[in-house]
């Protein structure tokens, strides 16, 4: 391929110029394909996240009714062992990591006052190869033959995928190969997505804006990203061993040939404690907009907020084996880790204090995206307290792999970030649509979740204290299971009921005649100073930052005592002066996504058959080839950027 | 939550809101003695009836930290519901509040006690990992403990057979009662995971690899096992026995089985012990 050269007049070059000539003119659905605009793909995440948020809830709505009750015959193991596989992999790297991009791409060029994100083609590329990693992962469901007698082709393994269970000699089938090259392709939606953003953040921020006047969400952003792209190459260096091993016979974990199965776990784990923190910051940085907002005070001690941040991003690399104190890595690496982990719990404790520190003296207004970030301090406290028995490295030799582990993670990664995610949708929602959703609704939807949420995983402590472990596709009776199992199931359907409300919400919501205007909450940050939706440059001034919380600043004074006065003149801009005539944006491009199809047909490829390699190497180069060619400027257009 | 009164009379509000928390946590508690009535807390892998001295140093550390971490947490859920009571916003027109930005002293505060409180908790938790992790003592009982996709198989290193190799038996290991035992954990397949709860938290079985740890059980008994780290399609099933008997039951347990394997013919299915 390296000597295929676009001469201008070889019929390549044209070939490249007619589609991009072709992407300039889509209308309607089919502009969506080929923009590059940072809000429409901040949708596209958060929609595309959302349907395998409903996919991953029906795997578990499976789990919980099989699990219902004694000796369940809903499905059988080997169907069982696919759908909790499924529902962790999809909930981890399909739904939350996304739903936070999606914030990430709505928001972070509005909050620094800029007009697109600085690499908005891989952006766009960044989402195609992450719908393109998704769909690729659960077509893994249909190939295992026919999925109407239950015969599922999903991969087994667990999210976690413990070597050398995942080997050939004991997973026979593609449903391993599908997980690894599904992760692999995620993986480089993730890196690139990361990169982008730690340039837009380090580059694009508007005049004024210093690191210390950015808002807390981009802050925690930063941290995410570079969490991003550190971590991401450790399971892509544990993934291709696993590759080599299914595809070549490599033996990195095989112990007959002197490897080590532990090997993967330590890999797995120092990238997969960071990923926990990939999948909260972001959800922490929407608590620290929100909270402030609604109870009309700042955020209560920025710096420390910050700093924690950055702590729990640096010390987040050293408590990986945390994940393996029963492995027998013996008493001094446990007693260290132990200790490692105990003292993470300082910042994140630090962020709780602060929170409410923030709330504490405030003017609450009680709506639905204040419950629930309420709820989401409330919960992940809960989810912090049952981290901290878990440094108690003794005491977590009783409850590693049951459902103690479970309860505890999903509330940190439900009661933690999901009920954030959805405060930050219900907060920025009249930001990208132009209604509000529904407050009557969404305070059913929060009870509904809350208490379903509840229901569902506090009885699983209980569980796992009874010595309840995970992973089990069945139980029999005399355990003393049985009820707490039945009000866990219980709990799912309620959560289950709430998202059905929630999205009930958004359909009446977009169909309301009442408009939200351009700051309905009368916020603080940037995004609320131009109107809802945006238009699609953004900002039709650049906007010169003087403060943290620069909008607020603009309406309000303080005096002396720390008593709010009103600016005169102060207040949403919406109506610039200018309508954005002569604006340069970014071309539309369909390359990204014509690179991103190259991914899982490579996959494909060396998993049935080389040819589609070609195939998909074609799609690959040609992106990218196409992409690389493009002009900044279309031609005969003067270049101002 | 509270809906916003249109009253300012916040001292009633707060005050018929406690009662019914009140109310609440007396019907909470009424659920939980029902349930507990009905065995909802107990069951034969129940870590809070320990069996012997590492569940129930294990316990004792959990209930340590949970204890705390209850009243941790209790605090900060009163803290937040008075916020939330308290500092609600009555009406739209209320004034704005004192712009606070932080406190560097209450910063400091909420930092470093909690950081002295968890490096207090650091010392049981490495004093009770070096004592888990200690050498068994030297009339340690030594098992060996094969795990295989999906059954556990026993064997006795201080019981050898007329053949010279130890004795071996599925699925049930007997042992006597007070006595350590030293196990010695062989994969022959993937990682497994040894864990009997009311005796002794897990230790993974990994291939190539002989993690050893040492329990004991207190109390004469039947204790259920089962494998804690997800090895395939029959994992669930993947369970054991751990039979506490007085010496000379164990003894004769042994001869029994010893003379079963010498004279070639399956062991006798081993008799239940009454009760737990």
């Amino acid at each position: 391929m390296a000597s295929v050269t676009a001469q201008p007049g070889s019929p390549l070059a044209q070939a490249m110029r007619d589609i991009r000539r072709q992407a300039g003119t889509y209308q309607g659905v089919w502009s969506w394909i080929a923009t590059v605009d940072h809000k429409r793909i901040g949708l596209m995440y958060g929609v595309t996240a959302f349907t395998f948020f409903l996919a991953g809830g029906i795997e578990a709505l499976v789990i919980r009714l099989q699990l219902a009750a004694p000796n369940g015959n809903v499905v059988g193991a080997d169907q069982f062992n696919r759908l909790f596989t499924m529902h962790g992999t999809t909930m981890i790297f399909l739904v939350v990591m996304p739903l936070s991009a999606a914030f990430f791409n709505l928001l972070i060029p509005l909050m620094i006052g800029a007009r697109d994100v600085a690499f908005p083609r891989l952006n766009a590329f960044s989402y195609w190869v992450f719908l393109a990693g998704g769909i690729f992962m659960n077509v893994s469901f249909f190939t295992g033959g026919n999925i109407f007698k239950g015969e599922l082709g999903a991969p087994d393994g667990g999210w976690f995928g413990y070597a050398p269970l995942t080997l050939n000699a004991f997973s026979p089938g593609h449903g391993i190969d599908y997980w690894a090259f599904g992760l692999q392709i995620l993986g480089v939606a993730s890196m690139a997505s990361g990169f982008n953003f730690i340039v837009t953040i380090l580059n694009m921020r508007a005049p004024g804006m210093t690191l210390f006047k950015m808002p807390l969400f981009v802050w925690m952003t930063l941290v995410t990203s570079f969490l991003i792209v550190f971590a991401m190459p450790v399971i892509a260096v544990a993934l291709f061993e696993l590759l080599f091993a299914r595809l070549y016979d490599a033996t990195f974990f095989t112990t007959a040939a002197g490897g080590t199965p532990l090997l993967w776990q330590h890999m797995f784990w120092l990238f997969g404690h960071p990923e926990v923190y990939i999948l909260i910051l972001p959800a922490m940085g929407i608590v620290s907009e929100v909270l402030p907002t609604f109870s009309r005070k700042p955020l209560f001690g920025y710096p420390f907020v910050v700093f924690s941040g950055i702590a729990i991003g640096f010390m987040s690399w050293g408590v990986w084996a945390h994940h393996m104190y029963t492995v027998g890595l013996g008493p001094v690496a446990n007693s260290a880790f132990g200790i490692s982990t105990i003292l993470i719990a300082v910042p994140t404790g630090v962020k709780i204090f602060n929170w409410m520190g923030t709330l504490w003296g405030g003017s609450i207004r009680m709506n639905t995206s204040l419950l629930f970030s309420v709820g989401f301090i409330a919960m992940f406290t809960i989810g912090g307290l049952t981290g901290v028995t878990h440094s108690m490295v003794p005491s977590d030799y009783q409850q590693q792999d049951t459902y103690y582990i479970v309860a505890h993670f999903h509330q940190v990664l439900f009661g933690g970030a999901i009920l954030a995610l959805f405060s930050g949708i219900y907060y920025w929602f009249p930001k990208f649509t132009g209604r509000l959703l529904s407050e009557r609704l969404g305070q059913v939807h929060f009870w509904l979740t809350l208490i379903g949420f509840n229901l569902t995983f506090q009885p699983m402590m209980i569980l796992g204290l009874l010595g309840m472990p995970r992973r089990i596709y069945s139980y029999s009776d005399g355990m003393g299971w049985d009820v707490w199992n039945m009000i866990a199931t219980t709990g799912a359907f309620m959560i289950a009921a709430s998202i059905l409300v929630f999205m009930y919400n958004v359909v009446v919501s977009l169909r309301s005649k009442e408009e939200a205007g351009a700051d309905p909450w009368d916020a603080r940050t940037l995004e609320w100073t131009i109107p809802s939706p945006p238009p699609p440059y953004n900002f039709a001034e650049i906007p010169t930052v003087r403060h943290l919380d620069d909008f607020w600043h603009r309406k309000y004074a303080e005096n002396e005592e720390g008593q709010l006065v009103p600016v005169v003149a102060g207040g949403a801009n919406g109506e610039h002066a200018s309508d954005g005539h002569g604006i340069h944006m970014p071309s539309p491009s369909v390359f990204p996504l014509i690179a991103a199809i190259g991914f899982p047909l490579l996959a494909f490829g060396f998993i049935y058959d080389y040819a589609l390699v070609a195939v998909g190497a074609v799609f690959l180069l040609f992106g990218l080839y196409g992409w690389a060619l493009e002009p900044a400027t279309e031609e005969g257009e003067e270049g101002a950027h | 939550m509270q809906k916003a009164r249109p009253t300012a009379n916040s001292l009633v509000g707060t005050r018929t809101g406690s009662m019914r928390r009140l109310l609440g946590a007396a019907l909470l508690l009424g659920i939980v003695a029902l349930l507990s009535g009905c065995d909802a807390f107990g069951g034969p892998q129940n870590t809070f009836a320990p069996g012997g001295d590492v569940a129930e140093k294990q316990r004792n550390l959990f209930l340590l930290v949970a204890v705390l971490g209850a009243i941790i947490g209790l605090a900060v859920f009163a803290v937040l519901l008075y916020t939330m009571v308290h500092f609600r916003q009555r009406s739209p027109d209320d004034p704005p509040p004192k712009q606070v930005h932080g406190n560097q002293r209450a910063e400091l505060i909420w930092t470093i006690l909690p950081a002295i409180l968890m490096i207090g908790l650091a010392f049981p938790t490495v004093e009770g990992i070096i004592d888990l992790g200690r050498d068994p003592k030297d009339d340690a009982l030594k098992v060996d403990v094969t795990a295989l996709r999906f059954a556990w198989q026993f064997e006795y290193a201080d019981y050898l057979k007329d053949d010279g190799t130890p004795l071996k038996v599925d699925a049930e290991l007997h042992i006597p009662v007070d006595q350590e035992i030293s196990v010695t954990l062989h994969s022959v397949d993937v990682i497994h995971s040894f864990a009997v709860p009311k005796l002794a938290g897990h230790l993974d079985v990994v291939p190539n690899r002989s993690n050893r740890m040492w329990f004991n059980a207190t109390a004469l008994g039947t204790y259920s096992g089962q494998c804690m780290e997800f090895c395939g399609i029959d994992h669930a099933n993947m369970k054991f026995q751990v039979i506490a008997q007085t010496p000379e039951d164990f003894d004769a347990w042994i001869q029994e089985q010893l003379d079963a394997a010498n004279a070639g013919a399956p062991p006798a299915p081993p008799e239940q012990p009454a009760g737990e």
